[in-house]
Parts: structure tokens; C-alpha cells; sequence
């Protein structure tokens, strides 16, 4: 592989595009492929297999051939609400995995740039601040200030956008008293059920750093039931 | 939809080509049986043997680390190479959980 096309990979993927490496692997021969474009002459009449491979979002080699193939999947969307303590670790956690985090928090001084260097955060209220972010089925919601005022608006949209995965940060008894208002906004139990409440999968810690860890251990299952 | 963890190997590479280190990439191209790390794992590799990632849980790297500087010294453009169950009485590498896979080495330049 020639450094030009590894810079170019590097590239694509900070650009969260969606594409794959092609390798021959007797010649050492690769290429970057994305859906829609041509492929050069070696690898134009594996056209079929690679489409499937990319559908797929497998890796593997093409049977009964030499040719190697990386997807590279979008990031997933996972926006955080409550630039809190806990936010901290959580931006500290996903750094090595694959999930591309937005904070929202209306409130300046927790959403400051000190506090989160390099991060995208969103000032706003949260029925403002999801006009500025593109979401679907495949983005998660960590609602974590257990004030009504701020969660609830984004766990409604979360909830109407049909969101892979859905956690908020509260007691048991918040969390009920939580369920009671969607319940009064018209949602019905299967969808309030789908929330993650109280978040995080059974640790046992109590400190920031402990709950932002069972949040993530929680959300890449959910990730992977997918 | 997978694929959650992004370990971010490439972009090392990019940084140690930056710094006129020879690089070679491996990655795990084809697994059977249990094998520690997935298809699409990575490794890299400089001249001096210095590397990152990984292609197993630390069963074989000794030996991709080898033959990663043998692709360098003979100046070759790439290779495949395959490991397997290890036999517990030699001193050979292989995998001890009993799996196999299949590891392409190319040099960046």
C-alpha cells in the first residue's frame, strides 16, 4: 500500500464515509471502494461479491479468490445530555471505540470548553439542539441531568426517532416517576419499557468514572444486539 | 449495524511514516475455528521491531514481528503467512486456543 492511499483512508474515515479496502492479495494491488463508484479493471469483476461483502459489512476474502475486503461502517451517533461529571469519563471511554459523541446542555456553565476540550457540544435546549443533529434508528441517547425539563424533551425524541438505545441516569423512583410523565405524553409501555432506566448494567460502583463504565458496558451490548 | 471499536492502528501508522520509520501493516485476513482477534484486526511493525496492535492475544505477534522485518530487509512488497495449533512439546509459535488464521503483510511506502 502506498502512504498516499493510506493518508487518503485516514481521510475518508475522519470524514465518516462509508467504504471499503480492496486488496488482491497475490499482487498486493488495493484500492478504496465506495458504493456507486467504479472499480478499477482487477477487481471490476468481483463487482457483485464486493457489494455483497460491503451490504454485509463483513471482512473476509472472497471465496476462491485472492481478494481481501475492510468495510469501514459510519460511526454510531451517540448523544449525551447533561455535559456532567460523568460525561467526562464517558467522552474518556468512547475515545478508543467507534462512536461519534455530541453533548447537549443548555446550561453554560457545565457545557464549557475547558471542561470537554475537542468536543462537540451544544449549548442549547434540546428540542433546538436536535434541529442541528441528523438522527435515526441507529443513534443512542444517554440522558444524564434527571431534570425533567431537560431530559424528558430529548428522551421524547429519542423515543419518536426510534433510537437503537435509550438510557436515563435516575433512582428507581425517578425513573418510575419519569415513566408516569411519558406515559402522560402519550407514549405507550413498550416504548417507555425500551428505556434503559436506571441506566448502566449492574456494576456495583458508585464514583463517576465507575457509573460512565457500566453506561458504555451497557451501550456496546446494545451495539452488538443490533 | 457492529463494529463499535475503532483501535485507531492506521492512523499510528501514518504517524510513524511521518517520521521516516519503515512500516509494515498485517492484518488477520481469515480465521478458522476460535481464534483470539477477529477479521480486519491490525498490527504494525517497524524496521527495529517496534509495533502496535495486534493480530492474536499475543500468541504469534513474536513471529509477525520477524517476518514483518524480513518483508523490510528484503525489500519485498507483501506476504501471507499462516499460523496454527501450536504443538505444546516444540518451540514453535502458534495459537494455543487451538484456532488458525491467515496474516497479510504489506509495506507502506
Amino acid at each position: 500500500m502506498k502512504h498516499s492511499q493510506l493518508k487518503e483512508i485516514i481521510k475518508k474515515k475522519a470524514s465518516k464515509i462509508e467504504f471499503a479496502i480492496i486488496t488482491n492479495l497475490e499482487n498486493g494491488l488495493s484500492e478504496i471502494y465506495e458504493p456507486g463508484k467504479s472499480l478499477s479493471k482487477e477487481f471490476e469483476i468481483h463487482k457483485e461479491q464486493i457489494d455483497n461483502f460491503f451490504k454485509l459489512k463483513k471482512n473476509g476474502v472472497i471465496e476462491n479468490t485472492e481478494i481481501f475486503i475492510e468495510t469501514y461502517i459510519r460511526p454510531i451517533k451517540v448523544i449525551i445530555v447533561g455535559a456532567v461529571h460523568i460525561a467526562q469519563y464517558l467522552v474518556d471511554f468512547a475515545k478508543s471505540l467507534n462512536f461519534e459523541i455530541s453533548i447537549i446542555d443548555p446550561r453554560g456553565y457545565f457545557a464549557s470548553e475547558q471542561r470537554f476540550p475537542d468536543m462537540k457540544i451544544i449549548n442549547k435546549w434540546p428540542d433546538e439542539a436536535f434541529k442541528e443533529i441528523k438522527t435515526n434508528e441507529n443513534s443512542a441517547l444517554i440522558a444524564l441531568t434527571h431534570d425533567p425539563k431537560i431530559d424528558d424533551p430529548a428522551l421524547q425524541h429519542a423515543l419518536n426517532k426510534k433510537f437503537y438505545y435509550i438510557g436515563a441516569l435516575g433512582s428507581k423512583k425517578t425513573h418510575e416517576n419519569r415513566c408516569q410523565r411519558l406515559k402522560d405524553a402519550g407514549f405507550n409501555s413498550d416504548q417507555i419499557n425500551s428505556i434503559h432506566g436506571p441506566i448502566g448494567i449492574k456494576l456495583g460502583g458508585r464514583s463517576a468514572p465507575e457509573i460512565a463504565l457500566s453506561i458504555i458496558a451497557q451501550l456496546v451490548s446494545e451495539t452488538y444486539k443490533k | 449495524m457492529k463494529n463499535s471499536f475503532d483501535e485507531k492502528i492506521l492512523e499510528e501508522a501514518n504517524d510513524w511514516l511521518n517520521v521516516n520509520q519503515k512500516v509494515v501493516l498485517a492484518t488477520v485476513i481469515q480465521t478458522w475455528g476460535s481464534s483470539p482477534r477477529q477479521v480486519g484486526s491490525r498490527m504494525i511493525v517497524n524496521e527495529t521491531g517496534d509495533f502496535s496492535g495486534s493480530v492474536s492475544g499475543g500468541c504469534v505477534e513474536s513471529a509477525v514481528v520477524r517476518e514483518c522485518i524480513g518483508l523490510i530487509k528484503d525489500n519485498k512488497p507483501c506476504k501471507k503467512i499462516e499460523f496454527k495449533v501450536s504443538n505444546e512439546s516444540a518451540w514453535e509459535v502458534g495459537l494455543a486456543c487451538g484456532g488458525e488464521i491467515a496474516v497479510y503483510l504489506e509495506q507502506i511506502n
